[in-house]
């Protein structure tokens, strides 16, 4: 494939907002999880909470947009340049000739979930409640293209953790067929009681930090985030490049990952096959790395098979907790950093690690110089999504 | 830009239209009434999992079984496209609810059923699917956005893609955003365009705010009104030979497509 160009990014999590706090972070192992603080829910974890969300209004024509979600989304428009990089991006190109692809689980459930708390006595929303942009799962593809004054195909993957991986294949198709020139492709995901309470309900919550692939890891934690890029042919200061992508099926079952890692295994071969690259040539893996026992365990195994001798390893979900439907732009953009800075992060919380894993998992950052890295996302549905990103 | 597709298959599941065969006197006027089609016809499911599947599942399935078995595909062959406004609502509903109420008592079955990819994924594992199976969502654009996203699939693969489009009604509170009274499923297996076939030409438009189609039955039109994702009634007209003149289907943002048909 032709590799496409990667000319921004930004990034809002709990480890930081914006690529300048979060350098920091990874280097001094600052995670950004805390004890579960989030309105309304009394389970005992720790979750990746993005502080002033609350505060953000959305106004004039983006009101109809207002809920958290969107919240998160736009204050990760506002870091990192991204909203100059976007009208940059105007200049070169029409407005019709931009795609618009964002990832999401959550969309605006949190306002939903609100909205059922406070029905009237009929049964029905309270009429401030009555907000059609936000109750639906495309409130945050239809609100970035509408806050940035994008015009071309606008368009809402919504697979579970995977969604904000998918994002860049389905870009990359966009611009190839000829639908766009460019696209802002991104993920956002934001905390609410559903994936609190569903998690808990599934056994998969940690009432500690997690532990990415910690032998004695014992759930995930739940968290938020919001994170952009723009994809384009060609870039004057590009940060990294899309070289591969894969996306396969497990067929298997719908909240547990195959147990040999089959669908895991193929997406990650057809990445590389996309790429054109030997798994030698990967120099670091962000992993999926939940840190559920289930996960960590299939995905270390698939990533022995594919490359026999894995290359230095982590998951970044310590710092961030597992941001669902962002996971994938989150872990992209920390793929992109480790390319840009030369600085592979650390499996964070991992000290004895999955039998297997010691000789690959890093439990400690690295400097090292990398071409090429890979990022792997997995979700419910039993949807998998590897990238393959390059330096620039 | 055009995109020519082959249009290889077709399938529909809603209310009083449980096949094409129903679709097609539908077309020539007759009034298909509101019978929910049964969940029979879905051989992917053992009777167990048809009857504790989601109600998403059993619509979608069924008309995405149907253009399989039209197209003479395997079901476990073609990458596919799922593509909804609202998921399922059935289960937002109970989520909402529940986490209103007695959150510590969330189904977790359900809570892994409330993903938007929930209707995909039964499909990948019912069908056996291991290469993409996606889902999608374009709001009330849904049927736009799939039509892009599987069209783009077709041009970069070179091969069939499912794709599939469905909304349900909102039975409750959710009515206030969501005003579908009936449900709706259709499937289309899509290929590349082969030389004397049917085919199908795509083109973006800007600015299409409103649907410029020719006229349905009003029945069927009703249905268009109804819900969104029955707009496709339009493309199975015209993939069907009842009309030939090209469809506008708009979108609220971003382009809209011009769909004409090519022999």
């Amino acid at each position: 494939m032709e590799a496409l160009q990667i000319s921004a990014m930004t990034l809002a999590c709990a480890a930081g907002k914006g690529i300048g706090a979060l350098r920091p972070a990874l280097a001094e192992g600052r995670s950004g999880l805390r004890a579960n603080d989030y309105p309304g829910c009394e389970l005992e974890t720790w979750i990746g909470r993005v502080d002033g969300v609350e505060d953000i209004v959305l106004e004039d024509d983006l009101a109809r947009f207002q809920c958290r979600n969107n919240q998160l989304a736009a204050i990760a428009l506002d870091l990192d340049g991204f909203r100059e990089s976007a009208a940059e991006l105007l200049e070169r190109h029409r407005p019709e000739r931009i795609a618009c692809v964002v990832g999401t689980s959550t969309a605006g459930i949190s306002s939903t979930e609100r909205a059922f708390r406070e029905l009237d006595a009929q049964g029905a929303f309270r009429p401030e409640h009555v907000m059609p942009w936000v109750h639906t799962p495309h409130t945050s593809a239809a609100f970035v293209a509408a806050a940035l004054g994008l015009a071309g195909p606008v368009q809402t993957v919504s697979t579970a953790c995977s969604s904000s991986a998918k994002v860049f294949a389905t870009a990359a198709r966009l611009i190839e067929t000829g639908f766009a020139d460019a696209a802002v492709v991104g993920g956002v995901d934001s905390l609410c009681l559903s994936v609190l309470y569903g998690f808990h309900s599934l056994e998969l919550v940690s009432p500690d930090p997690c532990r990415p692939f910690d032998r004695s890891r014992t759930g995930l934690n739940l968290g938020e985030a919001a994170g952009f890029a723009i994809l384009e042919r060609e870039s004057k200061h590009a940060l990294g490049r899309l070289l591969g992508w894969g996306e396969t099926s497990d067929a298997h079952h719908m909240a547990s990952p195959h147990p040999e890692g089959e669908g895991a295994i193929t997406a990650m071969r057809q990445a590389l096959d996309r790429a054109g690259l030997p798994p030698e040539a990967i120099g670091y893996v962000n992993c999926h790395g939940t840190a559920t026992p289930m996960n960590d365990r299939i995905e270390t195994a698939a990533l022995r098979t594919v490359f026999g001798d894995p290359p230095p390893a982590s998951s970044t979900k310590a710092w961030t907790g597992h941001t669902l439907g962002a996971a994938g732009i989150t872990e992209a953009v920390f793929s992109l950093m480790a390319l840009a800075d030369g600085y592979l992060p650390a499996s964070l919380n991992c000290s004895v690690p999955e039998p297997g894993a010691a000789d690959f998992i890093l439990r400690d950052g690295r400097r090292e110089r990398v071409g090429a890295v890979m990022s792997n996302s997995f979700g419910f549905g039993g949807s998998n999504c590897t990238l393959v990103l390059g330096a620039a | 830009m055009k995109i020519t597709l082959r249009t290889l298959g077709c399938g529909v599941s809603a209310p009083g239209l449980p096949d094409l065969e129903s679709l097609s006197h539908a077309l020539a006027g007759k009034d298909p009434g509101t019978e929910m089609p049964g969940a029979a016809g879905i051989s992917l499911l053992s009777p167990r999992e048809r009857r504790r599947c989601p109600a998403t599942v059993k619509l979608s399935m069924a008309a995405a079984e149907q253009a399989c078995r039209a197209a003479g595909v395997e079901p476990d062959r073609p990458d596919a496209v799922f593509t909804s406004g609202m998921g399922d609502l059935a289960i937002s509903d109970y989520m909402c609810r529940t986490l209103a109420e007695t959150p510590d008592l969330l189904s977790p079955m359900r809570f892994h059923n409330s993903v938007h990819n929930a209707a995909a994924g039964y499909w990948s594992i019912g069908a056996g699917a291991r290469g993409d199976v996606t889902a999608l969502s374009g709001a009330t654009d849904s049927l736009v956005t799939g039509l892009i996203e599987a069209a783009a699939r077709v041009h970069c693969d070179r091969r069939p893609v499912l794709l599939v489009v469905y909304d349900m009604l909102a039975d409750g509170p959710m009515r206030a955003v969501w005003q579908a009274r009936h449900p709706f499923a259709c499937a289309f297996l899509l290929g590349p365009a082969a030389p004397g076939s049917a085919n199908l030409e795509l083109s973006p438009e800007d600015g299409v705010r409103e649907d410029d189609c020719p006229p349905l039955p009003s029945a069927l039109a009703e249905r268009v009104a109804d819900n969104p994702a029955a707009r496709a009634l339009h493309l199975l007209a015209l993939v069907s030979g009842h009309h030939d003149a090209p469809l506008r289907l708009a979108a609220a943002q971003g382009p809209g497509l011009r769909i004409a048909r090519r022999t």
